[in-house]
């Protein structure tokens, strides 16, 4: 792995751990591993999700329609992402219907200030031309995925004495995400060595992940 | 205010009371709670590699030493390895995570025990990173001009927390006599023991420069993870502490006993790396230079994926570089550091030049020091 490579992902995993930090602090967070988490969180937690993880392949789609033909393999890295990841919203979706929750209110829910500020800026940073920064948000969300999904499904379950079927896109979500990171690395080195695109991945990687704690600070707050 | 000198560790000096105690044997020296044999403890041991470690209190609950005799006696075996007198010594910075004490503090106990001559004290209490605080504390102090030699030491007594009494009549304990893990899993781990180094403005052949001693506090994101005072469910907003509901009722709630978060503690462990990895990243440490690496934790201990996303980092230092004296001198929390720098000096296997790092995590409130050395 060339040192270009371990670097970013250096300056990345200082970011994430950061990241956690400050999820950490937020009161929904800070509800749930104080267990005093309750069903009106978690649906909540559920409302803002769906949205975030509907836009998620949106966003990951247009990033590769703004990809330049001398990175295809990179296009389609992006493009195969999506597709893996573009129904997903329906498992929150189902989560919630079993957690008691009407279907309609998911569907129709609105983003929080935080998810709005979160999609709005993915949205804008794909529609620039070969928008390769979104690979640090990529580890923000993805990071999500493999890292805090499954232990804040066990929390969540064993706080609100939740059945499996009510808590299934925390719990095994995450199961799909363990070879992310090699996929990562791959998709690194195909825009690296090269400082900008080097800083523009760790400069999205913060933004990102600061807005994604503004959605989680907007729940409950 | 004149330049600020260099502080150079010129002695270490450990003490640990009485004979080892194998794993076998070391449930019936500390007493089974209710009776009943640990359910935890054998996980607890594969877990953290121990396989000796020294205990100050008898099985029929006696005191051989108390803190602050094993910690003036580490202070001794680092003057004397230092070739100075108890007299040379100025200035001595004190850790612990509970002195003997509650009130005064622990630097003034173990002034009382290394007995005449005037000393500036500093009493530090944290967990395993109040070492390096009062390390910090003792380097500036001679960096400073203030002294020409000032000790530090670190010490912990911590069997005696794990008494069966410390637990039985108390919400940690249920009907059927089983203990919480959060209480359970810390009787397997720590162990007693005091530690010391010496530090002075000149080396002397072997002394060991101090570069830098970083602490990095990560209590602003966490509720606490290994604490005492108060229980499990309330910590956060103290309503069972002894300060609080009293002595009696405190003890009754569980929130005397040493207890720790084994689930908060994973997402602490990924805290400490960020912080590790900070410092790589801003050049401060340096993995390629460091020849000797020091953390009372096993690097078998660190789940596999944290070693993967070190080796990913290029911040992992190799395996083969790290030294502990774990396994058979058990973990002694704070002074865990100063055993396995005064094992490496004496092992002969420094060379002049060589860079040392230490790291001490500390679980209490997420925690993590940093301190580098270079042999002279």
């Amino acid at each position: 792995m060339s040192d270009a490579v371990a670097d970013v992902l250096r300056k990345l995993a200082v970011v994430f751990t950061e990241f956690e930090g400050r999820l950490e602090q937020t009161p929904l967070i800070r509800k749930l591993s104080r267990g005093r988490f309750e069903l009106a969180d978690y649906q909540a937690f559920l409302i803002q999700l769906r949205q975030q993880v509907k836009d998620g392949a949106l966003w990951m789609s247009r990033a590769a329609s703004n990809i330049d033909e001398a990175h295809l393999e990179l296009r389609s890295a992006l493009m195969r992402h999506a597709v893996t990841e573009h129904r997903d919203f329906r498992l929150l979706e189902a989560d919630y219907v079993a957690t008691g929750g009407d279907v309609a209110a998911i569907q129709g829910g609105e983003k929080n200030i935080g998810s709005e500020a979160l999609s709005a800026w993915m949205f804008h940073e794909a529609s620039k031309p070969n928008p390769f920064g979104l690979l640090g948000a990529m580890w923000i969300i993805e990071g999500l995925g493999s890292i805090k999904a499954q232990e804040w499904g066990r929390q969540v379950k064993q706080t609100l004495a939740l059945p499996d079927e009510a808590v299934r896109f925390l719990l095994y979500h995450g199961e799909n995400d363990a070879n992310h990171i090699e996929e990562f690395k791959t998709m690194l080195a195909m825009v690296l060595p090269d400082d900008a695109v080097a800083a523009r991945i760790v400069k999205t990687a913060q933004v990102t992940a600061r807005l994604y704690a503004l959605q989680i600070e907007e729940i409950g707050a | 205010m004149g330049a600020l000198r260099h502080g150079y560790i010129t002695g270490t000096g450990v003490f640990l009371p009485g004979a080892p105690v194998g794993n076998d044997a070391m449930e019936d020296h500390l007493g089974r709670i209710a009776g009943r044999d640990s359910l935890f403890g054998k996980k607890a041991l594969r877990w953290n590699g121990v396989e000796s470690r020294h205990y100050a209190m008898a099985p029929d609950g006696s005191v051989a030493h108390t803190l602050a005799e094993m910690s003036a006696n580490a202070v001794r075996a680092a003057l004397d390895a230092a070739g100075l007198e108890r007299r040379a010594l100025s200035m001595l910075a004190t850790a612990a995570t509970q002195g003997d004490y509650l009130v005064p503090g622990h630097g003034s106990a173990v002034h009382a025990e290394l007995g005449p001559g005037a000393l500036e004290v500093a009493s530090f209490q944290s967990v395993c990173g109040s070492s390096l605080m009062a390390a910090k504390a003792a380097w500036l102090s001679v960096r400073a001009g203030e002294h020409d030699v000032a000790a530090a030491c670190a010490g912990e007594f911590s069997s005696r927390w794990f008494r069966p009494h410390f637990y039985e009549g108390t919400a940690l304990v249920d009907a059927k006599g089983r203990v919480r893990a959060e209480a359970d899993f810390l009787r397997f781990t720590l162990s007693d023991g005091a530690g010391a180094i010496v530090i002075e403005p000149k080396p002397r052949p072997g002394s060991l420069k101090i570069d830098f001693i970083d602490i990095v506090s990560l209590a602003d994101r966490f509720d606490p993870c290994m604490w005492a005072g108060a229980s499990v469910e309330t910590r956060a907003d103290m309503k069972t502490a002894w300060s609080h509901a009293g002595p009696r009722a405190a003890h009754e709630a569980g929130a005397v006993a040493l207890l720790q978060d084994f689930e908060l503690l994973k997402r602490v462990i990924r805290a400490w790396v960020g912080a590790y990895l900070q410092k790589v990243d801003e050049g401060r440490i340096v993995p390629a230079e460091v020849d000797h690496c020091l953390v009372h934790y096993s690097a078998k201990s660190l789940r596999a994926e944290i070693v993967s996303l070190l080796e990913d980092t290029a911040g992992m230092i190799p395996e083969e570089k790290w030294f502990s004296v774990l396994r058979e001198r058990g973990n002694v929390g704070s002074a865990s550091i100063w055993l396995m720098l005064d094992a490496l000096v004496k092992s002969g296997r420094v060379r002049p030049g060589e860079k040392i790092l230490c790291v001490v995590p500390e679980s209490g409130r997420a925690l993590v020091g940093f301190m580098m050395l270079e042999a002279v």
